[in-house]
C-alpha cells in the first residue's frame, strides 16, 4: 500500500448568503496516497473548486481534518496563525495550484513566469528553461503571456508547477477553456508528467474523458444529491 | 447625477442611446464618478479664478485707495475753505471735496460728495454711483458733524497748475505709497496659476472619461456587432458628455464661488478692521465665463482627440510611445523658454514643456522600471518592477495630474514665499519710518531740522531723516542720450535707512553716504546704465556735471524710474525739490509733540502726514490674505489629483488583485503581499513625486526669471526651499500608503474573481 499523501476526514464547509445557509462540502471522507491521481466532478456549483481551495488551505472548513503529507489540519482549533503559515509553506513548496486560466503574471515573460515560480518554491531556476521545453513552448521563452495562445499559456502555466517539483497537483478545470484537440494535448501532457514525476493529482473537471484518467473519482454532485 | 437617472427609463426608444446608458443604470458609480469630477474640477478651477480676480479688484482697489493723487493748496499755505471749492469750480476746475474728520475715539471718516466726483470719470470716482453707507466713506455733511474736519480737494490728473486761478497751486495727495508692480507681478503669476489649475483639472476629467470608456468597451464591441457604426456611436457620446457636462458644470461654478466666497469672507473682515477704506472687493467674476469655459474644458478633455484618432485606437487608453517627438517638444520648451523675446513665447515654452513631460514622464517611470526589473536578480523585485510599469502605464492620466499639481504647488509655494519676503523688505523701504510729514509750501525746512536735532539730543529712541525729492541728469558718456533720473536725497544718513538690503555694495557703504562721498543706485538704473557698485556715475547738478562714485545698488523691487540715493549735502542750494518731507520716528517723545511743535514752527494749522504703521498694515493684510488664499486653492488642487489617483488606483485594482492573490496561491503570507502593495505604491507616488521636483523648480524659474522679467523689467530673487520639498515628498508618499491600504483591503476579500476580460488574453501588462 502506497503511503497517504492527503487524507481528508468529515470535511464540511458551508457559506452564508444572505440569511441563508448553503451547505457545500457535507463530511467529506477520502485519502489519496503519493503519486495517485483524483478526479473531482459534479455539477456546476457542486464544491469541487471549494473542496479544492481547502486542500489548500485558501479557505478554511468548518469540521473535519485534513492530514497533508504527515502535517494534521484541525477545523475550529486554535492557532489560526500557524496554520495558515504552515499552509503557505505547504503552497509555496508542496502543492502546485493550476486554474482555468490567469495563471501567469502578465509583466512577466513565460520564462520569467516559471524562474519566479521556482524560485518561490526554493528550487533551481537554471531549469525553467528545460521545463518550457518539456512542455514543448521552450521557443515561446521571451514572450508575455497575451502574445500567446491560450493552451500555450497553460503549459506555461504546468510548466511553472512542475518546476516546483511539488508533491500535489490541484487543477482546477485546467482545460476548461480550451478546445478539444488543444485540451487533449495539455491533458496528456499533465498526466504523463504526473506520472514520470510522481506528484498527487486531483484534477476538478466536467470533462468524463479526461476523469476517466484519473485513478480515482470523487463526484461531488452525487454526495450532496444523496 | 440622479437627474440624469431618472431620465434613463424615460428616453425613447432610441437602441443606441439606450445601450449606451444601459451601462451606467447598471454601474451606477462610474456615472457619479464622472460627475462628481466634473463638480469638482469645475469648483475648484472656478474658486481659484474667482479668487483671482477677486484678488485683482482689491489689489487694484487698495493700489487706488492709497495712489498718490492729485489736490489742489493755497499758495499761502492756509487750509482750505468752502469758498476755495466754491471760486475753483467757477474757473471750470474740476475738484472733489475730499473732508477728513478725526473723531475722538474711533477710525479716521472720510467725507466725500459723490456729486463733485463725476468730472473725474469712472475710474477715479469710485462710489459716484454707489450709495454712500459704507463706514469709512460717508457723505459730506454726516462727515461734517463728526468732529474736527480738513478739507482737501482732489482733481484729476489731467488738472494742470495752468488751469488753476492765481493764489493755487497743485500739489501731491499721497495717502500711501502704489503697491504697483509688485502687486501686478503677483497676480500674472495667480493667473498662470490659474490656469496651471484649468490643465490639470483638464487631465484628471480626462482620465476618470477614458477610464469609464474602457469599461464601456464590451457594449461597444456589441453594438458594432449589432451593424451600429463607430460614427455614430461617436456622435451619442459626443450628446453624452455635453449633456453631462450641462448638468454638471452649473452646480459645480455654484460651489467654486461658494467655497471663493467662504474663503475670501473672512479676508474682506480682516480688511475691514483693518483700515478705512474697503478695500475687499466681494464681486469676483459673473457665471457665464466659467461656466462657458469648463463646458469647453469638459469636451475638449473628453473628446479632444475624436477628430484626431480613429474610434478603435482612441479606446486603446495607452498613449502613443512617441518617446522621442516628446522629448524633442521637451527640450524645445526648456530652449525656448531660456531665449524666449516675449511673453507669449515664453507661455508656449511653458505648455511645450509641459506637454512634453506628460509624455515622458510615463515613459521614463516604465523605462526605469523595465530597467531595474531587467537588472533585479530576485524574482519578486523583478515582478515588483514590471507591476510597477505596469501600473506606470495604465495610471498615467492621474500621474501626470498630479506630478503637474505638485510641480505647481511646488512652484507657487517659492513663489509666494518669495513675495512676502520680498513684499516685506519692500514696505520697510517704502515706509522706513513710522510718520511721514510733508514740508508745507514756503515753510523753512532748515527750521525744522534744527528742532528735530535739538530733540533728538533728549530722546534716544528717536530717528529722523530729511527727504529731498526731484530729477536731474545724467550725463552721459554719448552726450547724446541724456536720460532724467529720479533725486532721492536724505540727511542726515539715519538708523532708518541703513538696515537696507543692498544688492551689491562697496566696504561701508552707508558710512560713506554719510561722509557725502559717493551716491547709490537703484536696481533699475544699475540695469539700464550696466552699473555697479565702484563705478563713476555722472550727474548734472546745478548745470555742471560731476562725478560720483557708485557705493552700492539698492533694489527697488519695479520701480520703472532710474533713481539715484545722495546724501541731501551734495544737493546745491539752488535745486528744485518736487517735495520736501521728513521720515520720523518719534520714540518716547510722541508724534503729537512733534506734530505740535512742528506746525508752531512753521505757523500751519495742519501737517500733510501718512501713518506709515497704518498703512504697513493695510497692505500686509491684504498680501498675506492673498498669499494664504493661493497656497490654499493650490493645495486643494493637490487633493483633488491625489484623490484622482487613489480612485483610479482602485478602480485599476480590481482589475489586478486577482494577480495578487495569485501571490498568496503561490505561498506568500497575505503580509507579505501587502508589503509588496505598499512598496509598489509608494515607489509609485514617490517617483512622480521625484519627477514633479525638477518640473516644479524650472516652472519657479520660468516664473521668477523669465516671466516676471519680460512682463515688467525686474526680477524678483529666486529662492528654493527643501523642507517644503520634504513635506511634499511626505504627502506623496501618504497618498501611496492611502493606495496601498485601499488594495489591501480588495485583496483581503475572500474570493477575488478573475474579473478583468483581459485574463482570457493573458492579462494587460
Ligand atoms: N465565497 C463564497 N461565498 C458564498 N458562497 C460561495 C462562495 N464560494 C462559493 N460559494 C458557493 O458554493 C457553492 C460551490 O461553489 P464552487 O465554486 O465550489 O462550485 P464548483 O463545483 O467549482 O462549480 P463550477 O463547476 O461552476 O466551477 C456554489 O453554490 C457557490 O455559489
Ligand atoms: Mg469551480
Amino acid at each position: 500500500m502506497t503511503e497517504s499523501l492527503l487524507a481528508v476526514r468529515g470535511l464540511s464547509k458551508h457559506f452564508v448568503s444572505g440569511n441563508e445557509t448553503v451547505p457545500v462540502i457535507e463530511k467529506l471522507t477520502f485519502t489519496l496516497g503519493q503519486g495517485q491521481s483524483l478526479a473531482l466532478v459534479g455539477r456546476s456549483g457542486s464544491g469541487k473548486s471549494t473542496l479544492l481551495n481547502l486542500l489548500c488551505g485558501l479557505e478554511s472548513p468548518d469540521a473535519g481534518t485534513i492530514v497533508m503529507q504527515g502535517q494534521v489540519f484541525e477545523a475550529g482549533s486554535a492557532a489560526t496563525r500557524e496554520k495558515a503559515a504552515a499552509w503557505a509553506d505547504l503552497r509555496r513548496q508542496q502543492i502546485g495550484v493550476v486554474f482555468q486560466e490567469a495563471n501567469l503574471m502578465p509583466a512577466l515573460t513565460l520564462l520569467e513566469n516559471v524562474r519566479f515560480r521556482a524560485q518561490l518554491a526554493g528550487r533551481d531556476p537554471a531549469n525553467s528553461e528545460d521545463w518550457l521545453t518539456r512542455l514543448d513552448i521552450g521557443e515561446l521563452a521571451q514572450r508575455y503571456p497575451d502574445q500567446v495562445s491560450g493552451g500555450q499559456r497553460q503549459r506555461a502555466a504546468l510548466a511553472m508547477v512542475f518546476s516546483m517539483e511539488p508533491a500535489l497537483i490541484l487543477a482546477d478545470e485546467p482545460t476548461g477553456s480550451l478546445d478539444r484537440q488543444t485540451a487533449a494535448e495539455v491533458t496528456q501532457v499533465l498526466f504523463d508528467l504526473q506520472a514520470r514525476y510522481r506528484c498527487g493529482l486531483i484534477l476538478a473537471t466536467h470533462d468524463a474523458e479526461l476523469a476517466a484518467g484519473c485513478q480515482q473519482l470523487l463526484d461531488l454532485g452525487h454526495m450532496s444529491a444523496v | 447625477m440622479k437627474v440624469l437617472m431618472s431620465l434613463l427609463p424615460s428616453l425613447p426608444a432610441l437602441p443606441i442611446p439606450r445601450a449606451l446608458l444601459s451601462h451606467y443604470r447598471r454601474h451606477p458609480l462610474q456615472l457619479l464618478a464622472l460627475a462628481t469630477m466634473i463638480v469638482l474640477a469645475t469648483m475648484l478651477w472656478t474658486g481659484v479664478n474667482h479668487l483671482t480676480s477677486q484678488a485683482r479688484a482689491s489689489l487694484d482697489q487698495s493700489e487706488q485707495a492709497v495712489a498718490e493723487r492729485q489736490q489742489v493748496v493755497r499758495d499761502d499755505g492756509q487750509a482750505l475753505m468752502v469758498e476755495d471749492f466754491v471760486s475753483l469750480r467757477l474757473v471750470g476746475v474740476c475738484v472733489m471735496p475730499w473732508l477728513e474728520v478725526t473723531p475722538a475715539s474711533g477710525n479716521r471718516i472720510i467725507g466725500i460728495d459723490p456729486l463733485a466726483a463725476h468730472c473725474f470719470g469712472a475710474g477715479a470716482a469710485r462710489g459716484g454711483d454707489q450709495p454712500l453707507d459704507g463706514k469709512p466713506f460717508v457723505d459730506m455733511s454726516t462727515a461734517a458733524s463728526a468732529g474736527e474736519a480738513h478739507l482737501y480737494l482732489l482733481t484729476p490728473d489731467s488738472t494742470q497748475d495752468s488751469d488753476l486761478p492765481a493764489a493755487y497751486h497743485l500739489k501731491t495727495f499721497a495717502t500711501g505709497p502704489e503697491t504697483g508692480e509688485l502687486g501686478d507681478s503677483f497676480l500674472l503669476n495667480l493667473e498662470a496659476l490659474g490656469v496651471l489649475v484649468l490643465l490639470i483639472t483638464a487631465l484628471l476629467l480626462r482620465s476618470v472619461y477614458l477610464l469609464g470608456l474602457a469599461q464601456r468597451r464590451d457594449s461597444f464591441a456589441l453594438l458594432h456587432r449589432f451593424g451600429v457604426s463607430p460614427g455614430q456611436v461617436q456622435r451619442w457620446l459626443v450628446l453624452e458628455i455635453i449633456a453631462l457636462a450641462l448638468i454638471c458644470v452649473v452646480p459645480g461654478v455654484g460651489l467654486g464661488r461658494w467655497l471663493a466666497a467662504g474663503l475670501g469672507g473672512g479676508f474682506g473682515q480682516a480688511l475691514d478692521g483693518l483700515f478705512d477704506i474697503p478695500l475687499y472687493a466681494g464681486q469676483g467674476q459673473g457665471w457665464i465665463t466659467p461656466v462657458l469655459v469648463m463646458l469647453t474644458v469638459v469636451v475638449i478633455a473628453c473628446l479632444g482627440d475624436l477628430l484626431l484618432l480613429r474610434f478603435r485606437e482612441r479606446l486603446s487608453l495607452s498613449v502613443p510611445n512617441q518617446g522621442r517627438l516628446a522629448t524633442a517638444l521637451f527640450l524645445a520648451g526648456l530652449v525656448m523658454a531660456w531665449l524666449a523675446p516675449s511673453l507669449p513665447w515664453v507661455f508656449v515654452a511653458v505648455a511645450l514643456v509641459f506637454a512634453g513631460a506628460a509624455w515622458l514622464t510615463p515613459t521614463a517611470v516604465t523605462g526605469f522600471a523595465n530597467w531595474r526589473a531587467g537588472q533585479s536578480k530576485a524574482p519578486l523585485a523583478r515582478w515588483r518592477y514590471r507591476e510597477l510599469a505596469v501600473l506606470a502605464r495604465r495610471l498615467t492620466l492621474p500621474l501626470v495630474a498630479l506630478q503637474f499639481a505638485l510641480a505647481m504647488v511646488l512652484a507657487i509655494q517659492a513663489l509666494v514665499t518669495t513675495f512676502e519676503d520680498t513684499f516685506d523688505r519692500w514696505l520697510g523701504q517704502r515706509l522706513e519710518a513710522a510718520y511721514y510729514i510733508e514740508v508745507p509750501a514756503g515753510a523753512d525746512s532748515r527750521k525744522a531740522v534744527d528742532w528735530l536735532t535739538g530733540h533728538q539730543a533728549s530722546n534716544p529712541g528717536m530717528q529722523w531723516h530729511q527727504v529731498i525729492r526731484g530729477s536731474t541728469r545724467m550725463a552721459d558718456k554719448a552726450a547724446a542720450s541724456r536720460q532724467q533720473v529720479d533725486v532721492y536725497a536724505l540727511a542726515p544718513i539715519s538708523t532708518l535707512i541703513t538696515g537696507w538690503g543692498l544688492l551689491e555694495a562697496e566696504d561701508h557703504p552707508w558710512e560713506t553716504l554719510a561722509g557725502n562721498k559717493g551716491v547709490m543706485i537703484n536696481e533699475q538704473l544699475a540695469r539700464r546704465q550696466t552699473l555697479g557698485a565702484g563705478d563713476t556715475l555722472q550727474l548734472v547738478l546745478d548745470g555742471q556735471t560731476r562725478d560720483m562714485r557708485i557705493l552700492g545698488v539698492y533694489p527697488d523691487y519695479g520701480r520703472p524710474v532710474g533713481e539715484v540715493l545722495m546724501n541731501a549735502e551734495a544737493l546745491p542750494e539752488n535745486f528744485i525739490a518736487r517735495s520736501e518731507s521728513f521720515s520720523i520716528t518719534p520714540g518716547e517723545l510722541g508724534i503729537t509733540s512733534v506734530t505740535d511743535g512742528l506746525k508752531r514752527l512753521w505757523g500751519v494749522e495742519t501737517l500733510s502726514m501718512r501713518d506709515n504703521s497704518t498703512i504697513r498694515e493695510l497692505a500686509t493684510g491684504v498680501f498675506d490674505q492673498t498669499f494664504a488664499l493661493t497656497r490654499a486653492m493650490t493645495v486643494l488642487t493637490l487633493i483633488l489629483a491625489a484623490s484622482a489617483l487613489l480612485m483610479m488606483g482602485w478602480v485599476f485594482f480590481t482589475t489586478r488583485a486577482w494577480y495578487f492573490r495569485l501571490l498568496v496561491v503561490w505561498g506568500m503570507s497575505q503580509r507579505q503581499v501587502a508589503g509588496q502593495l505598499l512598496r509598489l505604491a509608494l515607489a509609485l507616488t514617490g517617483g512622480i513625486a521625484l519627477l514633479a521636483l525638477p518640473l516644479g523648480i524650472w516652472l519657479t524659474w520660468v516664473l521668477v526669471h523669465r516671466i516676471n522679467p519680460l512682463a515688467f523689467g525686474w526680477s524678483l530673487p529666486m529662492a528654493v526651499y527643501p523642507t517644503f520639498w520634504l513635506e511634499l515628498g511626505a504627502l506623496s508618499l501618504a497618498i501611496g500608503v492611502s493606495i496601498a491600504a485601499l488594495m489591501r483591503r480588495q485583496l483581503g476579500k475572500p474570493s477575488v474573481a478573475r474579473v478583468s476580460a483581459s485574463a482570457l488574453t493573458g492579462g494587460e501588462r
